[in-house]
């Protein structure tokens, strides 16, 4: 490489186009990317050190803040971590609930990063009417659990309380709006725009091969073809009860990813129909005593669901006494973000960059924890 | 496709683990002596567990080890490994994966920087979280963040209320 025609340059940490505070210092040649590394660390807050002093309920309310765009899927995985230890079943009922708030949430996360990748276009009309969109999901949120970005509303042996019949009403019909008015507009905006296709396809391409070999899964992996979705091959909460298809691409860039992004929001409110229609009776929280004493044996878990972006896992392990010895995130997007910036980036234009960034769906607090 | 009963067959066969058990529908945990686990890594790669989770550390302090935990998984089975071997405290140094897995270089260089296990073969394990850190790899079990803070910072008084510790 002749360094006399390069030129490096810093993206982000403060920069509208990269997902977050987190940078990528990168060389370029003409307007070609030629070597890339990753600069985390300016968001570190030592989240599983902390969650080592605090005692297991106290967590529940720490562990949604390590994800802004989907914080449920923390809530959710630290409880299952819980109850794989200590060896506890949930309500039926509560498993329906769950899987309820998980697919908002997808919707939400869904809205709101196709928001994203389309102002990483310049179509910031698109990100507004995202944000808007996602805000009428957080309405529901709040009338749920009383918060709309963080929750702390599933929590171990259960959720922290029963949903009314009238709230379930309320998400039927914001299900219909999103189906009949909102998608409907994003699509002849977005989808059917000649200008997103073009910036779109063929861009930022990871190959199954590359995606495998790095960990990368949901989305990413989905864009070539191959269904492989947690909900289908290790189901948890109430995915075994209903029907759903996996979506997935065949070219595996940019825009198949975005593709696959709308195609899982329409199979999330086809889950949500089905799930409340069959919801069944009874309470939504086992009894595990005294919060502020909550122990359980000594032991072991690495527990895993599919968040929007892919697989999302915690390693945790017990030592028997009131704190949790040691809890590990394994983010969905850590290989993207750290590897996957060194390996593939490089040969990008610089203005495909933040399509690059946006697209894989990174999100540095997963890594930078 | 394998269940659980088979898979653990194939790693007593092959691998000759001191501990291999079913923890729960669709996981196993395996304990293997730590000179056998790059091997065991690579034999596991080529029989479908393609996909490396992440590596995590755990601290066992009073035991003087650190436990190094390779979550695996494999899209034919639907099953998840976990391959878990002890190294010792002192001088906390082991083999790289990344030959196998070019992305553990990046797991490795965490752990690194949060435990300060030394990962042979890997030559990127510089900082990449912290900045000018002098001091004991923070997720070690003998850093005490609470001292850490009131032996580095001030405490400061807030609208005119005293500090208590």
């Amino acid at each position: 490489m002749d360094k006399s025609t390069q030129t490096e340059i810093f993206f982000g940490p403060n920069h509208p186009g990269v997902p977050g505070n987190y940078g990528i210092n990168y060389n370029f040649e003409g307007d070609t990317v030629t070597a890339a590394e990753a600069n985390a660390g300016h968001l570190h807050r030592g989240f599983e050190k902390l969650m080592e002093e605090r005692i297991w309920i106290k967590n529940t309310a720490l562990v949604p803040r390590i994800c802004v765009e989907e914080p449920d899927i923390n809530e959710m995985v630290y409880a299952m971590g819980f109850e794989a230890i200590g060896e506890i079943e949930v309500p039926r009922r509560a498993d329906y609930i769950r899987s309820i708030i998980l697919e908002l949430a997808r919707i939400q996360g869904h809205i709101f990063s196709i928001g994203g990748n389309a102002a990483g276009i310049g179509q910031y009309t698109i990100m507004n009417w995202g944000t808007l969109t996602r805000d009428y999901i957080l309405d529901i949120f709040e009338e749920i659990t009383g918060a709309r970005v963080y929750h702390i509303y599933i929590r171990p042996g259960g959720v922290r309380q029963d949903i009314e019949a009238e709230t379930f009403a309320k998400i039927l019909d914001l299900m219909n709006e999103l189906e009949n008015e909102r998608f409907p507009d994003l699509e002849k905006t977005l989808f059917e725009n000649p200008n997103a296709q073009k910036r779109w396809q063929g861009k930022a391409v990871i190959t199954k091969e590359e995606a495998i070999e790095m960990g990368a899964t949901g989305p990413v992996l989905r864009a070539n073809g191959v269904p492989h979705d947690l909900r289908k091959m290790m189901p948890y909460a109430a995915y075994d009860d209903v029907e759903f298809e996996v979506p997935t691409g065949d070219n595996g860039d940019a825009w198949d990813r975005i593709k696959i992004a709308r195609d899982d929001m329409l199979q999330s409110i086809k889950i949500i129909r089905q799930l409340i229609n069959k919801i069944p009776d009874g309470p939504v929280q086992t009894d595990l005593g005294n919060g502020l004493k909550y122990r359980i044996p000594k032991g072991d878990a690495y527990v895993k669901i599919e968040s929007k972006r892919g697989e999302y896992g915690y390693y945790m392990v017990s030592d028997g006494s009131l704190k949790p010895y040691r809890v590990h995130v394994r983010g969905a997007s850590t290989p993207l973000g750290l590897y996957g910036v060194r390996e593939y980036l490089p040969g990008t234009r610089i203005a495909d960059v933040p399509v690059w960034a946006k697209s894989l769906g990174i999100c540095p607090p997963e890594f930078d924890r | 496709m394998r269940n659980e009963k088979e898979l653990l067959e194939l790693i007593n066969v092959h691998l000759d683990p001191p501990a291999a058990e079913i923890k729960r529908k669709q996981n196993v945990s395996v304990s293997i002596k730590q000179e056998n686990l790059i091997q065991a890594l690579s034999f596991l790669k080529s029989h479908s567990y393609q996909h490396l989770s992440t590596i995590s550390c755990v601290d066992w302090l009073d035991e003087g080890e650190f436990e190094l935990v390779y979550h695996l998984f494999s899209y034919d089975d639907y099953i998840n490994i976990s391959l878990k071997t002890r190294i010792k405290r002192e001088p906390g140094v082991f083999q790289t994966a990344k030959e196998i897995w070019p992305v553990a270089e990046f797991y490795e260089r965490d752990i690194h920087e949060f435990f300060g296990v030394e990962f042979k073969g890997n030559d990127n394990l510089e900082e990449m979280i912290l900045e000018n850190w002098q001091h004991l790899p923070p997720m070690r079990k003998d850093f005490d963040t609470r001292k850490f803070v009131n032996d580095n910072y001030e405490w400061r008084d807030y609208n005119g209320q005293k500090h208590t510790d």
